[in-house]
């Protein structure tokens, strides 16, 4: 019983709370009746022919309204005729739908819809996903509301039909601090925050926006949700989860293509298909790496074309996921049970990504050598040190030079006195040439007289070793080999199958590669192009598909407010949610995907993002009003900003930057920062064990380039939801634990992190501890002390103080470490005492979440 | 809003508002089925189990490796009878082996068997301990997989999924049950042997489950839960005066702003604070009796299994719901004196067999076996063949995914029965076969679930722990 009213709670909220005030009062397939016949009836009488009970399907019309032996189960019009709500209404067990053991019996407020629509006359539109978005008009904003873009003007029109408001805009540095972490993910620096204040035009929040979305810093706080969406990791999964050195250049293709802010379709067909493009460039083939982050098992006794071919599953259900938001996977055993995705055609999208020449080969070939920006750098270096050993010990060296004429000075004057000895068998050509002055000798005189006193140079012999062993060095550099897709020659084309519940060891009929007929027209290709991932990424951008644009904005939405506009940002299927403001994604869809020409975005993601966080709506303040907090716990409707707690990476990025320890360098191998010892202890591994821990600055670097193990990822990302990358995620589930309350307080990277802000408090901030703490809690919240906060660390300070005071052995244990010893003249105590005040700031809730 | 009304309204969210739109939440209240159970935004809290149920608690002693069962608990007269013979034709046809090629030989087992107990229970001589308590098991000599690699196998039987990402068994059951002490980890997993399952940290993954759910590793050397410990130099006190000034500041946050999360945040950090009390004094053995530690073989100090049994025993004492042992090294390939039959096997017998038999009768002892279930095994079996790779010299048996034993007790289970039986040489299921489904379908069903109803919404599939069909059945034979 219990378990029914949750159900009912659950399905008929969402219907009732979508429903506009002065709409009819009818009910609506797509967001009424869809949900309840897809998850209760559509399991036996849906696209799944295998499944289907009585060759009855009720998701199309023509067979729901079918004769069979004049029963039919829905008579539009007509309940009490149709089959269905017959059934569903029957009390013999035998006769009742759906079969109790199925456990789905639906409620009376699900039958009570069923019975609205057949009287409305059972009209089936299509899934509102699968229907192309059309031009929105917007609408125009309610009296009292700001809207500074459209988009306002649609989420004003929304919160009125709630009898909700919007609510004032946040404090303008709290503004910058948000926009910092949603376009940088980093917090702004104290210069930044002390420009934005003084800075009294009227477009300065633009500009602020405008100058974060140039800064590197972008590229590197993007990459992060594509590296969820590759499962991109620095190891190749599985049990024996070996390292894989050569990625991370995709990983800085990445960041470098979003910097430069390449249009969303290019930039993902460069991933799908770049190789495919004609006339591909090295960094077209690079971006193909996306779907070389797939793991492969090297595990004694596995069957290499089990893992390729679960390889390429990972492919075909990544890339629906990530483009199209479907939940392509389900239909490998079996035909989709809610979706428009057969088996068959599952397959055939499987024949798509079949034809790569990766195998699951423990060499992760095909690979192409990237010439990395660390590999040209040390070139450089070694070829700048050459020549500097030549200047000071080659034949043009002044060194030499003069080791020349001291020779000369020796042997010269002997030369004219004695016969040739041994000892001083000068070839005649350096006996007359000796014998003149420099000055008069020819030039091709003094090469061949250096060329021959070379060998008897104790310098040039020296500078010759030196350079011997820096060309060594320049051989031992290699480039990275990083995995690519390429696609396998004409006359070795595998031939795909439909797999008997997906087993690759049960074919069935042989598959053709194709799209999925649901959702767009098929791609048609010219003369001499192929059924292949490029035209793949053709027909995901092509104007007729439904979900490309939509599903991205969506995604992008959900990235700064939290929730996307479709909760379920991975499921835009019939067992997704509806969208809360389904006019509202449609116009940012069209607006995305229309080219810039007839006054669209052309699928350009910063100005999609710059529209996004200009508008009133993002520039809220984030108090819950009472109102909100009675109607709209969840905030689905907008009523003011999402309070969110920062990701994992930004949570560490924050950390370091506060305490102005963060690493700016850009790219290159991942790193190691320091992590509890023990950690990575894998079996068959041949040993892959230990934790190299980094030196000097790479302890230091972001956040995104900590060396991603998959079955040991970083321990303090793992606790604040960080995915272990084994395959495609779509969305973080923040939660909220204990374990994160242990990182924040006593992790040694945080620890020290607090140490190095105490050092600040003291250099850098003025005055009495009072000021000095109210400096510090201004930079870590980003917005005006109040008293209150002040008083309460004040109070802390004064007691640690006295506490070390007695004590300068913890004093010194808590304040130092190896890499920051106590500063010249620093009293232990007092720099103890910051140190708290530091750790205490660095777990504010204020801090850890983005206001 | 005052800091009353935001505390009333952390808990009502849960199940009021939150539960609308959040696919888990929805799974997570059709799973618990009654309203007062997720009270408060803590994702540990205690829950009652949508049915009855015999057991509350869980320790899992893995063998990972794959113990050999035909030289523990599988007696083969008939194999023995044939020892070193080749094996029948009938073994290898549209076989598949991890490492054995060409013609094996069979392998009768190398040590002797007796029967103990009033259930005449076949134990090996390598056991004396655990042939002691022959009374107390219930020892399941078919079990049988699909999976003859030890990761996907090891991953099979935790997560109900040969591939990563799903959620293992620890989670699913801390997901329905939360823990009943808030001050440990709800799911605390214990490695010894010197390496990690071949299947990693996946066995222990939350999977599509929330990161709150995943098993924590808990070490023995350092702290045992990382960062459980206060900075070098820092006193409890002045921990609690720090939390003192941050819970004041967060308690204007949470009035300023009216996030509930916030107040969600602050009880965290307090309850951090705890831990860091009650971890330190779990995990210190060195407060048991001299007869308890000898009785287990136990040593403070060490990452051994023996001490791994007694935490077991401590932490289930203290409330924690999940406790998975690993223990590695039962991968008895023979090929050489480091993994064979005559070396390596007696000594992880050694190593294990005593403590296995202290933990059942200490838990017994203390009226905590009855709620209690303890369930001891591998991720598949060993063949009766002798492997001999390249030629070894020295006994092993490579792996065999076919049959296999393991043994449960407490929580509801039958003691002193064998189920199941394999045919003559050891090499299929004779009777009873136990699938790895019906396994976990019956350790769910043991804790107060229905494993077929037991399901988290993800990315379009109905995840269940027992796989997307129905196969799994509950082991009724072996019920009390």
């Amino acid at each position: 019983m219990l378990l029914r009213i949750v159900t009912l709670f659950a399905v008929l909220l969402p219907a009732a709370a979508f429903s506009e005030p002065g709409a009819v009062k009818g009910v609506d397939f797509r967001r009424d009746v869809l949900p309840v016949i897809s998850s209760k009836c559509f399991h036996c009488h849906g696209p799944d022919e295998k499944a289907r009970k009585a060759k009855m399907r009720l998701d199309v019309r023509e067979d729901a309204l079918t004769d069979r032996d004049g029963v039919r189960a829905i008579v539009p019009g007509d309940p009490a005729k149709s089959e269905m709500i017959l059934r569903i209404m029957s009390k013999d067990e035998e006769e009742v739908m759906p079969p109790p053991k199925e456990d789905k019996l639906l409620t009376a407020a699900e039958v009570e819809i069923l019975r609205k629509w057949i009287v409305q006359g059972a009209d089936y539109s299509q899934h509102w996903a699968f229907v192309k978005p059309q031009a929105v008009a917007v609408p125009a904003s309610p009296a009292g509301t700001v809207a500074r873009n459209s988009m306002d003007n649609f989420v004003a029109v929304k919160l009125a039909a709630q009898g909700m408001a919007q609510s004032p805009e946040a404090e303008k540095l709290t503004l910058l601090r948000r926009a910092s972490f949603d376009l940088t993910g980093l917090p702004p620096s104290t210069e930044e925050m002390s420009a934005f204040t003084n800075d009294k035009t009227p477009d300065a929040y633009e500009q602020a926006v405008d100058r974060l979305l140039t800064s590197s810093a972008y590229g590197e706080k993007w990459a992060r949700m594509w590296l969820d969406l590759a499962r991109y990791a620095d190891s190749t999964g599985y049990g024996s989860d070996k390292f894989r050195m050569n990625v991370w250049p995709w990983r800085d293709w990445l960041i470098d293509a979003l910097n430069r802010n390449v249009a969303y379709d290019q930039f993902s067909t460069e991933m799908l298909a770049g190789d495919l493009l004609s006339g591909a460039t090295p960094e077209q083939i690079t971006a193909t790496g996306f779907h070389r982050n797939t793991m492969t098992n090297v595990e004694g006794g596995t069957d290499d074309e089990e893992y390729r071919v679960a390889a390429v599953k990972d492919r075909v259900a990544t890339t629906m996921q990530v483009w199209m938001g479907l939940t392509a996977g389900c239909a490998q055993c079996h035909s989709h049970k809610f979706d428009p995705i057969s088996q068959k055609e599952y397959y055939q999208l499987f024949a798509v990504f079949n034809q790569t020449e990766d195998a699951d080969r423990e060499d992760e070939s095909p690979r192409m050598s990237v010439k990395t920006k660390g590999e040209e750098e040390q070139r450089a270096k070694l070829n700048a040190e050459i020549a500097e050993i030549e200047a000071r010990g080659g034949v043009a060296s002044a060194a030499f030079e003069a080791e020349l004429h001291q020779w000369e000075a020796k042997i010269a004057p002997l030369a004219d006195v004695l016969p040739p000895t041994k000892d001083r068998d000068l070839p005649a050509n350096i006996a007359a040439t000796l014998a003149l002055e420099p000055s008069e000798r020819s030039q091709q005189q003094r090469t061949e007289l250096n060329e021959f006193f070379r060998l008897k140079s104790k310098i040039f012999a020296a500078a010759a070793k030196e350079i011997e062993g820096k060309r060594a060095q320049m051989a031992k550099i290699k480039s990275v080999e990083l995995p690519i897709m390429r696609e396998r020659t004409a006359d070795k084309r595998r031939k795909s199958f439909l797999l008997n519940k997906g087993n690759f060891l049960a074919p069935g009929d042989e598959v053709a590669a194709a799209m999925p007929v649901a959702f767009a027209p098929p791609p048609k290709l010219v003369q001499g192009e192929e059924m292949n991932r490029l035209a793949l990424a053709r027909w995901i951008f092509s104007a007729d598909n439904p979900l490309t644009a939509r599903v991205a904005v969506n995604r992008f939405w959900a990235q700064i407010f939290g929730t996307g506009i479709v909760e379920t940002e991975e499921d835009f299927g019939t067992q997704g949610q509806f969208p809360s403001h389904p006019e509202l994604l449609d116009w940012l869809a069209v607006k995305f995907q229309t080219p810039k020409a007839d006054g669209g975005l052309g699928w350009d993601v910063k100005a999609l993002l710059r529209l996004i966080v200009t508008s009133q709506t993002y520039r809220q303040s984030s108090k819950v009003s009472a109102v909100a907090a009675q109607k709209d716990v969840r905030n689905r409707w907008l009523s003011h900003y999402p309070r969110r707690r920062l990701e994992a990476e930004a949570l560490r990025d924050q950390a370091l930057a506060l305490s102005g320890l963060l690493s700016r360098k850009i790219g290159g191998p991942s790193v190691y920062p320091p992590q509890p010892d023990g950690l990575w202890s894998v079996a068959f591994n041949g040993g892959q064990n230990g934790y190299p821990t980094s030196k000097g600055e790479d302890r230091f670097r972001r956040g995104l380039y900590t060396f991603w193990r998959r079955t040991a990822p970083n321990p303090t990302m793992f606790t604040f939801d960080a995915p272990s990358r084994e395959s495609c995620t779509i969305r973080r589930m923040p939660t909220n634990t204990p374990l994160q309350a242990l990182v924040t307080l006593n992790d040694p990277v945080f620890v020290e992190c607090a140490q190095s802000l105490a050092r600040h408090i003291m250099s850098d901030a003025k005055g009495d501890a009072a000021s000095r703490i109210r400096w510090a809690l201004e930079l870590c919240l980003c917005r005006s002390a109040t008293d209150a906060q002040v008083a309460a660390l004040r109070e802390l300070y004064d007691a640690e103080l006295a506490n070390y005071k007695g004590n300068t052995v913890a004093a010194t244990q808590l304040a130092t470490n190896a890499a920051l010893p106590l500063p010249q003249g620093a009293d232990a105590a007092e720099l103890a005492a910051w140190t708290v005040v530091a750790n205490t700031l660095l777990s504010l809730d204020g801090v850890l979440m983005k206001n | 809003m005052n800091l009353h009304q935001l505390h009333s309204q952390t808990r009502r969210q849960f199940l009021n508002t939150t539960g609308q739109f959040s696919l888990g939440a929805i799974a997570l209240q059709s799973l618990i089925g009654h309203a007062s159970a997720a009270s408060s935004g803590n994702p540990l809290a205690m829950k009652a189990p949508p049915l009855p149920s015999k057991a509350k608690a869980v320790i899992y002693l893995s063998m990972s490796g794959a113990p050999p069962s035909l030289d523990m608990f599988d007696w083969k007269p008939e194999l023995k009878a044939k020892d070193r013979m080749d094996c029948p034709e009938n073994f290898l046809k549209g076989e598949k082996f991890a490492f054995i090629k060409g013609k094996p030989k069979l392998l009768g087992s190398p040590y002797k068997f007796a029967q103990y107990g009033q259930s005449g229970t076949w134990v090996s001589e390598k056991l004396p301990f655990m042939a002691k308590m022959a009374d107390d098991l219930c020892v399941i000599r078919s079990m049988n997989t699909d999976q003859f690699n030890h990761a996907p196998a090891e991953l099979m039987i935790y997560t109900g999924n040969m591939r990563n990402g799903s959620a293992s068994m620890g989670s699913w059951v801390t997901y329905g049950l939360g823990t009943e002490n808030q001050d440990l980890p709800g799911f605390v997993v214990l490695l010894s042997g010197g390496s990690d399952p071949t299947g990693g940290k996946a066995c222990w993954a939350n999977g599509f489950l929330p990161g709150a759910y995943q098993g924590v590793q808990c070490r023995a050397v350092g702290d045992p839960v990382l960062y459980v410990s206060d900075p070098a130099g820092m006193s409890r006190e002045t921990r609690r005066r720090s939390l003192d000034a941050l819970k004041k500041i967060n308690q204007g946050e949470a009035e300023l702003f009216g996030d509930p999360e916030t107040i969600t945040r602050i009880e965290q950090y307090e309850l951090a604070y705890r831990m860091q009390a009650s971890v330190p004094d779990a995990f210190n053995i060195a407060k048991e009796t001299p007869e308890t530690l000898a009785m287990y073989g136990a040593k403070p100090g060490e990452g051994s299994f023996a001490n791994n049994c007694l935490l077991a025993r401590r932490l289930i004492e203290k409330g924690v719901r999940f406790v998975q042992l690993f223990d590695w090294g039962w991968d008895i390939h023979g090929t050489g004196a480091h993994d064979d039959l005559m070396s390596a096997f007696p000594k992880k017998c050694i190593e294990t067999d005593r403590a296995c038999y202290a933990l059942v009768q200490d838990l017994k002892q203390r009226g905590l076996l009855d709620s209690t279930l303890v369930v001891w095994g591998g991720e598949f079996g060993r063949t009766p063949m002798n492997e001999a790779r390249g030629g070894s010299k020295a006994l092993g048996r490579d792996h065999h995914p076919h049959c296999f034993t393991m043994w449960m007790t407490g929580g509801g289970i039958k003691r002193g029965i064998n189920y199941g039986a394999t045919d003559e040489l050891g090499y299929h299921i004779a009777e009873n076969k136990v699938g790895v489904r019906d396994l976990q379908a019956t350790i769910l069903h043991q804790l107060g679930f229905d494993p077929y109803q037991m399901n988290y919404r993800y990315q379009g599939l109905n995840n269940r722990l027992i796989g997307p069909t129905n196969e799994g059945k509950i082991v009724k034979g072996i019920l009390a």
